[in-house]
């Protein structure tokens, strides 16, 4: 067996049945092996950044491990723009890359480039291998690293002479199980009980820790108002009704309030980004501050927590749950305060009633949430389309809404949407996306069309970068610089030329229509929305700001927009 | 950027022991400059399977929080933060 045909042994061994990839001239080797392989399901995307992408969106969705594989040179540096994003998100990701032959490397041979040394900012672990009998012990352990703890990428380059060598088996030490961890929970319950306004605020780490059922035993049993993170968004589920949605820059007013009058964070599977604690001074400033996560770097790092636990945060929500039981937190004043402002000062978009009135992005996603089937899969890019659904789509669970938080990288939606279809070919995947970040991995089409995945693909067309146009109109004097996309091709036209069927819609009686019409086709389809190019997410936190500095749109129009409206 | 840091600059000592494999040394110092802070010395020996590697740092930022970061690194076995770690001036 040589070390192409090792690769796929330890895929079979390790369960990996999907992988997405590009070949090249240093992984051929490895390409050869997978023409004799029956086992493993190879997807060619159309460029490798749309291979780490979807293998993000694959293991996102599924909570499996993501691969991607590709070639060196150009094959690797395409990589990385996707298995950044998959780091910034602890996302567990292997990725493997041929690597010019041992003796070649360091020569400027052609394809050559410092994978190893330019990737080590976005890996979790990397390897170049220079022992073709070491790989068994590099991808047994790669794979199980990349799915422990706190999960992230790791990248194996491996030269093109040795994925050719014979590989001898030599046992190696397999790393043990980590012990279910014990935490004591004294403190914890003791400062639960002292608060008369606690909150819950989650965050991404509950479904990387495959948490989600025990959180959500946690949060209804607790019966404590909730805010979460972006990457929270489904964890409370959408029937809790302390649910307050999410905080931070385009959080809700709700969400944001109660933040800023709890007595008491506990802080679970989220890391303070800025995004979502806005300025740290302003943040939270009457509350004590529990923080459990998996990784102890998180503790500590940005807001000092009163109490830290680190461990298994199944363990620790189930202990949590069980110790709450006998006797419920009395917190019957913060719950109704909680809930008078989820009624005043959360998102209820109101659906525009006027047939003939143009389409408004909130109105579109609500009807959307409300058309799609329950178990639906949203894979969005980055912009105010984004925003949109994080606010006004009623997601159940967390592993529905794929979103690109740490890194923000437009592109990233269609791609995803194509991990998350491989993941579970019957479930209802659906990308939201904007004209310019559709751009970014269109060519991804010819990869739904080869698959005949049924994806559905929403565009929605403000004609132009309608984030960066928001945030000039705000806070650069309306001097709007390089956001024009009133050029952009015909998408209809587009995702016809791919052999998939579009429709267009522009007002407010076409919307039901047009989304049932996409979701009742049986294969792939899109929707090119036409939206105002002027329209803002509401509210919104100037970049830096404190999170009780929110600007509305009734702000923008009085223009005195610095100023927060009570 | 500016070559000469800040007089009261604190400055730290911290011995680190990891895996000698041949990105070693490029994970240790990325980590310690993303983190926030300068290596002043560097003193590198093998030891078997491991580096030991003693480091002077200068930086305003927490050493706690780099400390846990290095930790993080798959090949690092041990961080030891020096009793020496105190603030100084540049000059002494
Ligand atoms: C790869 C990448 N480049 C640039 C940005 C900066 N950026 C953030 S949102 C945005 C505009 C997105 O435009 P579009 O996809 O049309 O969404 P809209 O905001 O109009 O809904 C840009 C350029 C980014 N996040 N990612
Ligand atoms: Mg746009």
């Amino acid at each position: 067996m040589n070390g192409a045909q090792h690769i796929l042994e330890a895929f079979h061994r390790h369960d990996i049945s999907t992988v997405f990839g590009y070949p090249g001239g240093c992984i051929m080797p490895l390409y050869d092996a997978l023409v004799d392989d029956v086992g493993v399901e190879h997807v060619l995307c159309r460029h490798e950044q749309g291979c780490a992408l979807a293998a993000d969106g694959y293991a996102r969705a599924s909570g499996r491990l993501g691969v991607c594989i590709a070639t060196s040179g150009p094959g690797a540096t395409n990589l990385i723009t996707g298995v950044a994003n998959a780091h910034r998100d602890s996302i567990p990701m292997l990725v493997i890359t041929g690597q010019v032959p041992s003796g070649l490397i360091g020569t400027d041979a052609f394809q050559e480039t410092d994978v190893l040394g330019m990737t080590l900012g976005i890996v979790k672990h990397s390897y170049l291998v220079d022992d073709a009998d070491a790989l068994p012990a590099i991808m047994h352990e790669a794979i199980e690293l990349a799915q422990s703890g706190r999960p992230g990428p790791v990248w194996i380059d491996i030269p093109k002479d040795l994925l050719l060598t014979d590989v001898t088996e030599a046992p190696f030490a397999q790393s043990t199980q980590q012990a279910t961890s014990n935490p004591d929970l004294t403190e914890a319950l003791a400062m639960l009980r002292a608060a008369r306004k606690p909150l819950l605020y989650s965050g991404g780490g509950i479904s990387l820790a495959h948490a989600e059922d025990s959180f959500r035993t946690f949060a209804e049993s607790s019966a404590m108002p909730a805010v979460v993170t972006l990457k929270g968004i489904g964890n409370p589920g959408k029937h809790n009704p302390y649910n307050l949605g999410m905080l931070g820059m385009h959080g809700s007013r709700a969400a944001n309030k109660a933040v800023d009058e709890c007595d008491l964070l506990l802080v679970i599977g989220a890391r303070l980004d800025d995004r979502a604690t806005g300025k740290l001074d302003g943040f939270a400033p009457n509350a004590k501050m529990i923080h459990i996560d998996a990784d102890a770097a998180e503790i500590n790092k940005l807001r000092p927590a009163d109490l830290a636990i680190r461990g298994d945060l199944n363990d620790i929500l189930t202990a949590l749950t069980t110790a709450l039981q006998d006797r419920p937190l009395a917190i019957g004043d913060w719950q109704k305060q909680c809930r008078t402002w989820y009624t005043t000062a959360g998102f209820h978009a109101a659906d525009n009633e006027e047939a003939l009135a143009p389409i408004t992005g909130p109105a579109f996603i609500r009807q959307l949430s409300r058309v799609a089937p329950d178990d639906t899969v949203i894979a969005c890019d980055v912009g105010q389309h984004q925003m949109w659904v994080a606010q006004h789509y009623e997601f159940d669970h967390p592993r529905h809404h794929l979103t690109s938080g740490g890194l923000g990288t437009m592109g990233f939606g269609l791609p995803a949407a194509i991990g998350a279809q491989f993941a579970d070919r019957n479930s209802t995947v659906i990308n939201v996306t904007g004209d310019g970040s559709f751009m970014m991995n269109a060519q991804e089409l010819a990869t739904i069309r080869r698959y005949n995945l049924p994806v559905k693909l929403v565009v929605m067309d403000n004609q132009c970068l309608g984030m960066v146009r928001q945030q000039q109109e705000l806070f650069y004097n309306n001097r709007e610089s390089q956001i024009n996309l009133d050029d952009n091709p015909d998408f209809v036209a587009m995702a016809r030329a791919f052999d998939i069927p579009a429709l267009h819609i522009e007002r407010t009686d076409q919307i039901r229509r047009g989304i049932e019409t996409i979701l009742a086709y049986n294969g792939p389809m899109l929707l090119h929305v036409a939206i105002s190019r002027e329209e803002n997410v509401w509210p919104i936190v100037k970049p830096g700001a404190s999170n009780t500095d929110m600007i509305d749109e009734t702000a923008r129009t009085a223009k005195a927009s610095k100023e927060q409206v009570a | 950027m500016n070559p000469q840091s800040q007089p009261s600059t604190p400055s730290y000592t911290i011995n680190c022991r990891m895996t000698h494999e041949a990105a070693a040394l490029e994970r240790l110092c990325q980590v310690v400059r993303i983190r926030g802070f300068r290596i002043a010395t560097m003193a590198v020996e093998t030891a078997d399977e491991h580096l030991n590697i003693a480091l002077t740092l200068e930086g305003t930022r927490p050493i706690a929080m780099l400390q846990s970061q290095l930790e993080k690194l798959h090949t690092v076995a041990e961080v030891v933060l020096g009793s020496g770690s105190v603030a100084r001036s540049r000059s002494a």
